[in-house]
């Protein structure tokens, strides 16, 4: 196993280690989205092909922020890392290099803001909120917020959009046939029409 | 994905006509040509995708480009807004934007098909002329443009009901319009509260089964895919079946043609492509049609200079690739309080025209247009995450999220589309430095909008913010009307007119320097109209094939 092969399973637990960690960092709640992320994989045991675990804790911990899990499914809940994991590698492996060298230049700086620490993902939610704000116009930050809503909102069979969550987030069922009325103003209409109004 | 063709043509025998490009001219001059018994190869450098190949996998067919040229990544073209500066590949999507393969860029289209009216082919001589610019009056009318208009309805289909400002029409239209959407309430609710005229869409969509294709079906994947069930009036549905089945018609798809050869006699003697596998081939022809699309058809004739034609092909007058239209574009986006769920269905039902769509000196510049209402981003996942939201809202977080959650299926758009004048400045050219996947030099387009053209669609977008306030939004924003760097609206590169030094081909699309070339798509217009191009741009399809043929019939080509 190289370090750009590691299964899902081992990055899972890679996971829990970084977060248990820098645990002295974390609130509460943000131990729990920790916990959390272990339990994010779509498939587990299923292997990393093209990002490192090092880097998909790293992409991850980002697309969290970008789409937090709430009382809704977030990034993380989704799978986006693996979306992220096989675009990269395939469909949009030109890509990929840009996306290693930028992730190394955005956690530099890390260290210098927040007291020794050298991890994005090992800053509590609300450092990673501050990074995230003064980085949030980098190239960097705008491509990992597309690869994160491409991955959320895509076709779940490109790794994301666990069993289609991101669609039910947004009541979105566009993928057959419909029939009118297909909201409420136009039923209204339709209704006040058959009401000679 | 094989095409059943019923016949194939050696290439060393000239057949009658060589069509370069199937889109909404090139598909229509094939299937007329053929169909009255002429020996035709459609040369498409695109795939033959049928109604079951589309997909709604936004990821690929809105991301990746895959049905249209691709991204720049893959197939570059080069953009600058100034002549002055070093064109560059643009990251993402292309500037000039089509869909590649059989059908062009009518398999991908969102259907609008509006006439034009009378005004807009004499609007230099209604409205005079503007210093710097082509502005010109058209070598043909409405009048005698309307049968053609007719055909396009009935032989392509088109759904739609007559309003109140359209020109004369012969023949009602062939069946009615698609189901109103929460959108179109929206937009007649606005329009008729401040004392405008909503109308039904016109839309190359059908609303009942027609010519043998079915009725849509309303799954809301018209905007930028291809229709799965053939409802969509491209001519890949339409036009391209006819064609084959004539047996005259032969179409190659996945070639792209470099270069039209002429001989001593100054005519085309062959068409140069590149075949599937990357093979050079040559069909000899005794005429072409030039049929590739506002940007690809200048780049061709621009790649196919010789001693003979040292400025390009067909370009004694210098107007080839010049006066590059695409429709000043603005929009307003409106939030509900009720769920619209506009994704669902065509994208617009209603527009509105009245007194935008003529120019008005009074208000201090040329320019006119029209509304639609639609979902526009609000039609697909992902477009809407990336695009959707208002610049000065949230882009990150969970009220981002929230917002998109909640806004999806309640945000619609009103979109301005209006008028370009026609510059010298605004062009398609041979980039010097880039090649596209086919190895060919890039096409390289540079283009900014005229001041007029934004200040056209910014004065149409405060109306708009009326019509959405006065329906009832609560929340709207208007991003700020400013110069296309790109678009789908090819128009005006190649323009049709009486006078061989201001103009590329005649009234019946011939090229006044090469008398066995026709050229017929969205460079023949002269004038952009009001954003809604394809419909005309078919008229005049079928209005040259007619006289195409006659002229073949008559030895005049």
């Amino acid at each position: 196993m190289t370090s750009e092969t590691l299964s899902r399973r081992h990055f899972i637990q890679g996971s829990g280690a970084l977060a248990g960690s820098s645990l002295f960092r974390l609130s509460v709640p943000a131990a729990l989205a920790a916990a959390q992320a272990a339990c994010s994989a779509r498939d587990e045991g299923a292997t990393f092909t093209t990002l490192t675990a090092a880097e998909a804790v790293e992409l991850e911990a980002i697309s969290a922020r970008i789409l937090p899990t709430t009382s809704t499914p977030g990034a993380r809940d989704a799978g986006v890392i693996y979306f992220m994991d096989n675009v990269l590698g395939e469909k949009f492996a030109f890509m990929l290099p840009g996306v290693r060298d930028m992730l190394v230049e955005f956690q530099q700086g890390i260290a210098d803001r927040f007291d020794g620490t050298l991890k994005f993902s090992d800053l509590s939610e609300a450092d990673q909120d501050t990074w995230i704000g003064a980085n949030d116009t980098t190239q960097f930050f705008s491509v990992v917020k597309t690869l994160t809503l491409w991955g959320f909102f895509a076709m779940s069979s490109y790794g994301g959009n666990k069993d289609n969550m991101a669609w039910d987030l947004i009541d979105f069922d566009g993928h057959g046939a419909a029939q009118p009325p297909f909201g409420y103003y136009d039923a209204q209409y339709m209704e006040e029409q058959n009401n000679g109004n | 994905m094989a095409i059943d063709n019923k016949v194939t043509y050696p290439l060393d025998e000239a057949v009658d006509f060589v069509v370069i490009g199937s889109g909404s001219a090139g598909g229509i001059i094939a299937k007329e040509l053929s169909t009255n018994g002429f020996s035709v190869v459609v040369l498409e450098q695109g795939p033959f995708r049928e109604a079951k190949d589309f997909t709604h996998d936004e990821l690929d067919v809105w991301v990746d480009d895959a049905i249209g040229g691709g991204r720049a990544a893959s197939n570059i073209q080069t953009f600058r807004d100034d002549e002055s500066k070093v064109a560059k590949v643009k990251p993402g999507r292309n500037p000039a934007r089509y869909y590649e393969g059989v059908g062009g860029a009518s398999v991908h289209f969102s259907a609008n098909f509006w006439r034009f009216r009378e005004i807009d082919f004499k609007e230099r001589s209604a409205v005079g002329s503007f210093e710097g610019t082509n502005l010109a009056d058209w070598p043909i009318t409405y009048e005698e443009l309307e049968p053609y208009y007719t055909k396009v309805d009935w032989d392509i289909g088109v759904s739609g009901a007559p309003g109140p400002f359209d020109s004369p029409r012969s023949k009602p239209f062939p069946m009615p319009p698609l189901p109103i959407k929460s959108s179109g309430v929206l937009l007649k609710k606005g329009a008729e509260a401040i004392g405008l005229t909503p109308q039904a869409a016109p839309l190359a969509i059908l609303s009942q089964p027609h010519n043998g294709r079915p009725a849509c079906i309303n799954c809301g994947y018209c905007l930028g895919y291809g229709c799965e069930i053939g409802a969509k009036s491209s001519t890949l549905a339409a036009m391209i079946p006819q064609a084959i089945a004539s047996g005259n018609c032969e179409i190659r798809a996945g070639c792209a043609v470099y270069n039209l050869e002429t001989g001593a006699d100054g005519k085309i003697s062959e068409v140069q492509y590149l075949d599937p596998d990357g093979n050079q081939r040559s069909q000899k022809a005794r005429a072409a049609v030039l049929s590739a699309n506002g940007a690809e058809t200048p780049r061709l004739l621009l790649l196919s200079e010789s001693s003979r034609h040292p400025d390009g092909l067909a370009n004694s007058s210098g107007f080839v690739g010049k006066n590059l239209m695409m429709n000043a574009h603005a929009n307003v986006q409106a939030v509900f309080e009720h769920q619209l769920n506009d994704y669902k269905g065509v994208q617009v039902t209603q527009i509105v025209h009245d007194h935008f769509y003529e120019s008005d000196p009074t208000r201090g510049y040329y320019g006119g247009g029209g509304f639609t209402a639609r979902p526009l981003m609000a039609a697909t996942p992902i477009w809407y995450s990336l695009v959707g939201q208002r610049a000065d809202g949230p882009q990150w977080g969970a009220e981002f999220k929230d917002r998109i959650a909640h806004n999806f299926t309640r945000q619609m758009a009103v979109v301005a589309s209006g008028t370009n004048l026609p510059l010298d400045r605004n062009n398609i050219t041979i980039d010097p430095t880039h090649k596209d996947k086919y190895g060919r030099p890039s096409l390289r387009m540079t283009y900014r909008d005229h001041e007029d053209d934004i200040a056209n669609v910014a004065y149409m977008q405060g109306f708009a913010e009326q019509m959405m306030e006065a329906a009832g939004a609560v929340e709207q924003w208007s991003p700020p009307a400013k110069a296309g760097t790109g678009g789908g609206h090819l128009l005006g590169t190649c323009r049709m007119g009486d006078d061989p030094e201001t103009s590329v081909v005649d009234r019946y699309h011939r090229s006044h320097d090469v008398s066995n070339l026709f050229i017929c798509d969205g460079s023949s217009l002269v004038t952009s109209g009001r954003g809604q191009p394809t419909m005309t741009i078919m008229a005049l399809a079928f209005r040259a094939a007619e006289h195409i043929a006659a002229a073949a019939n008559n030895n005049e080509i």
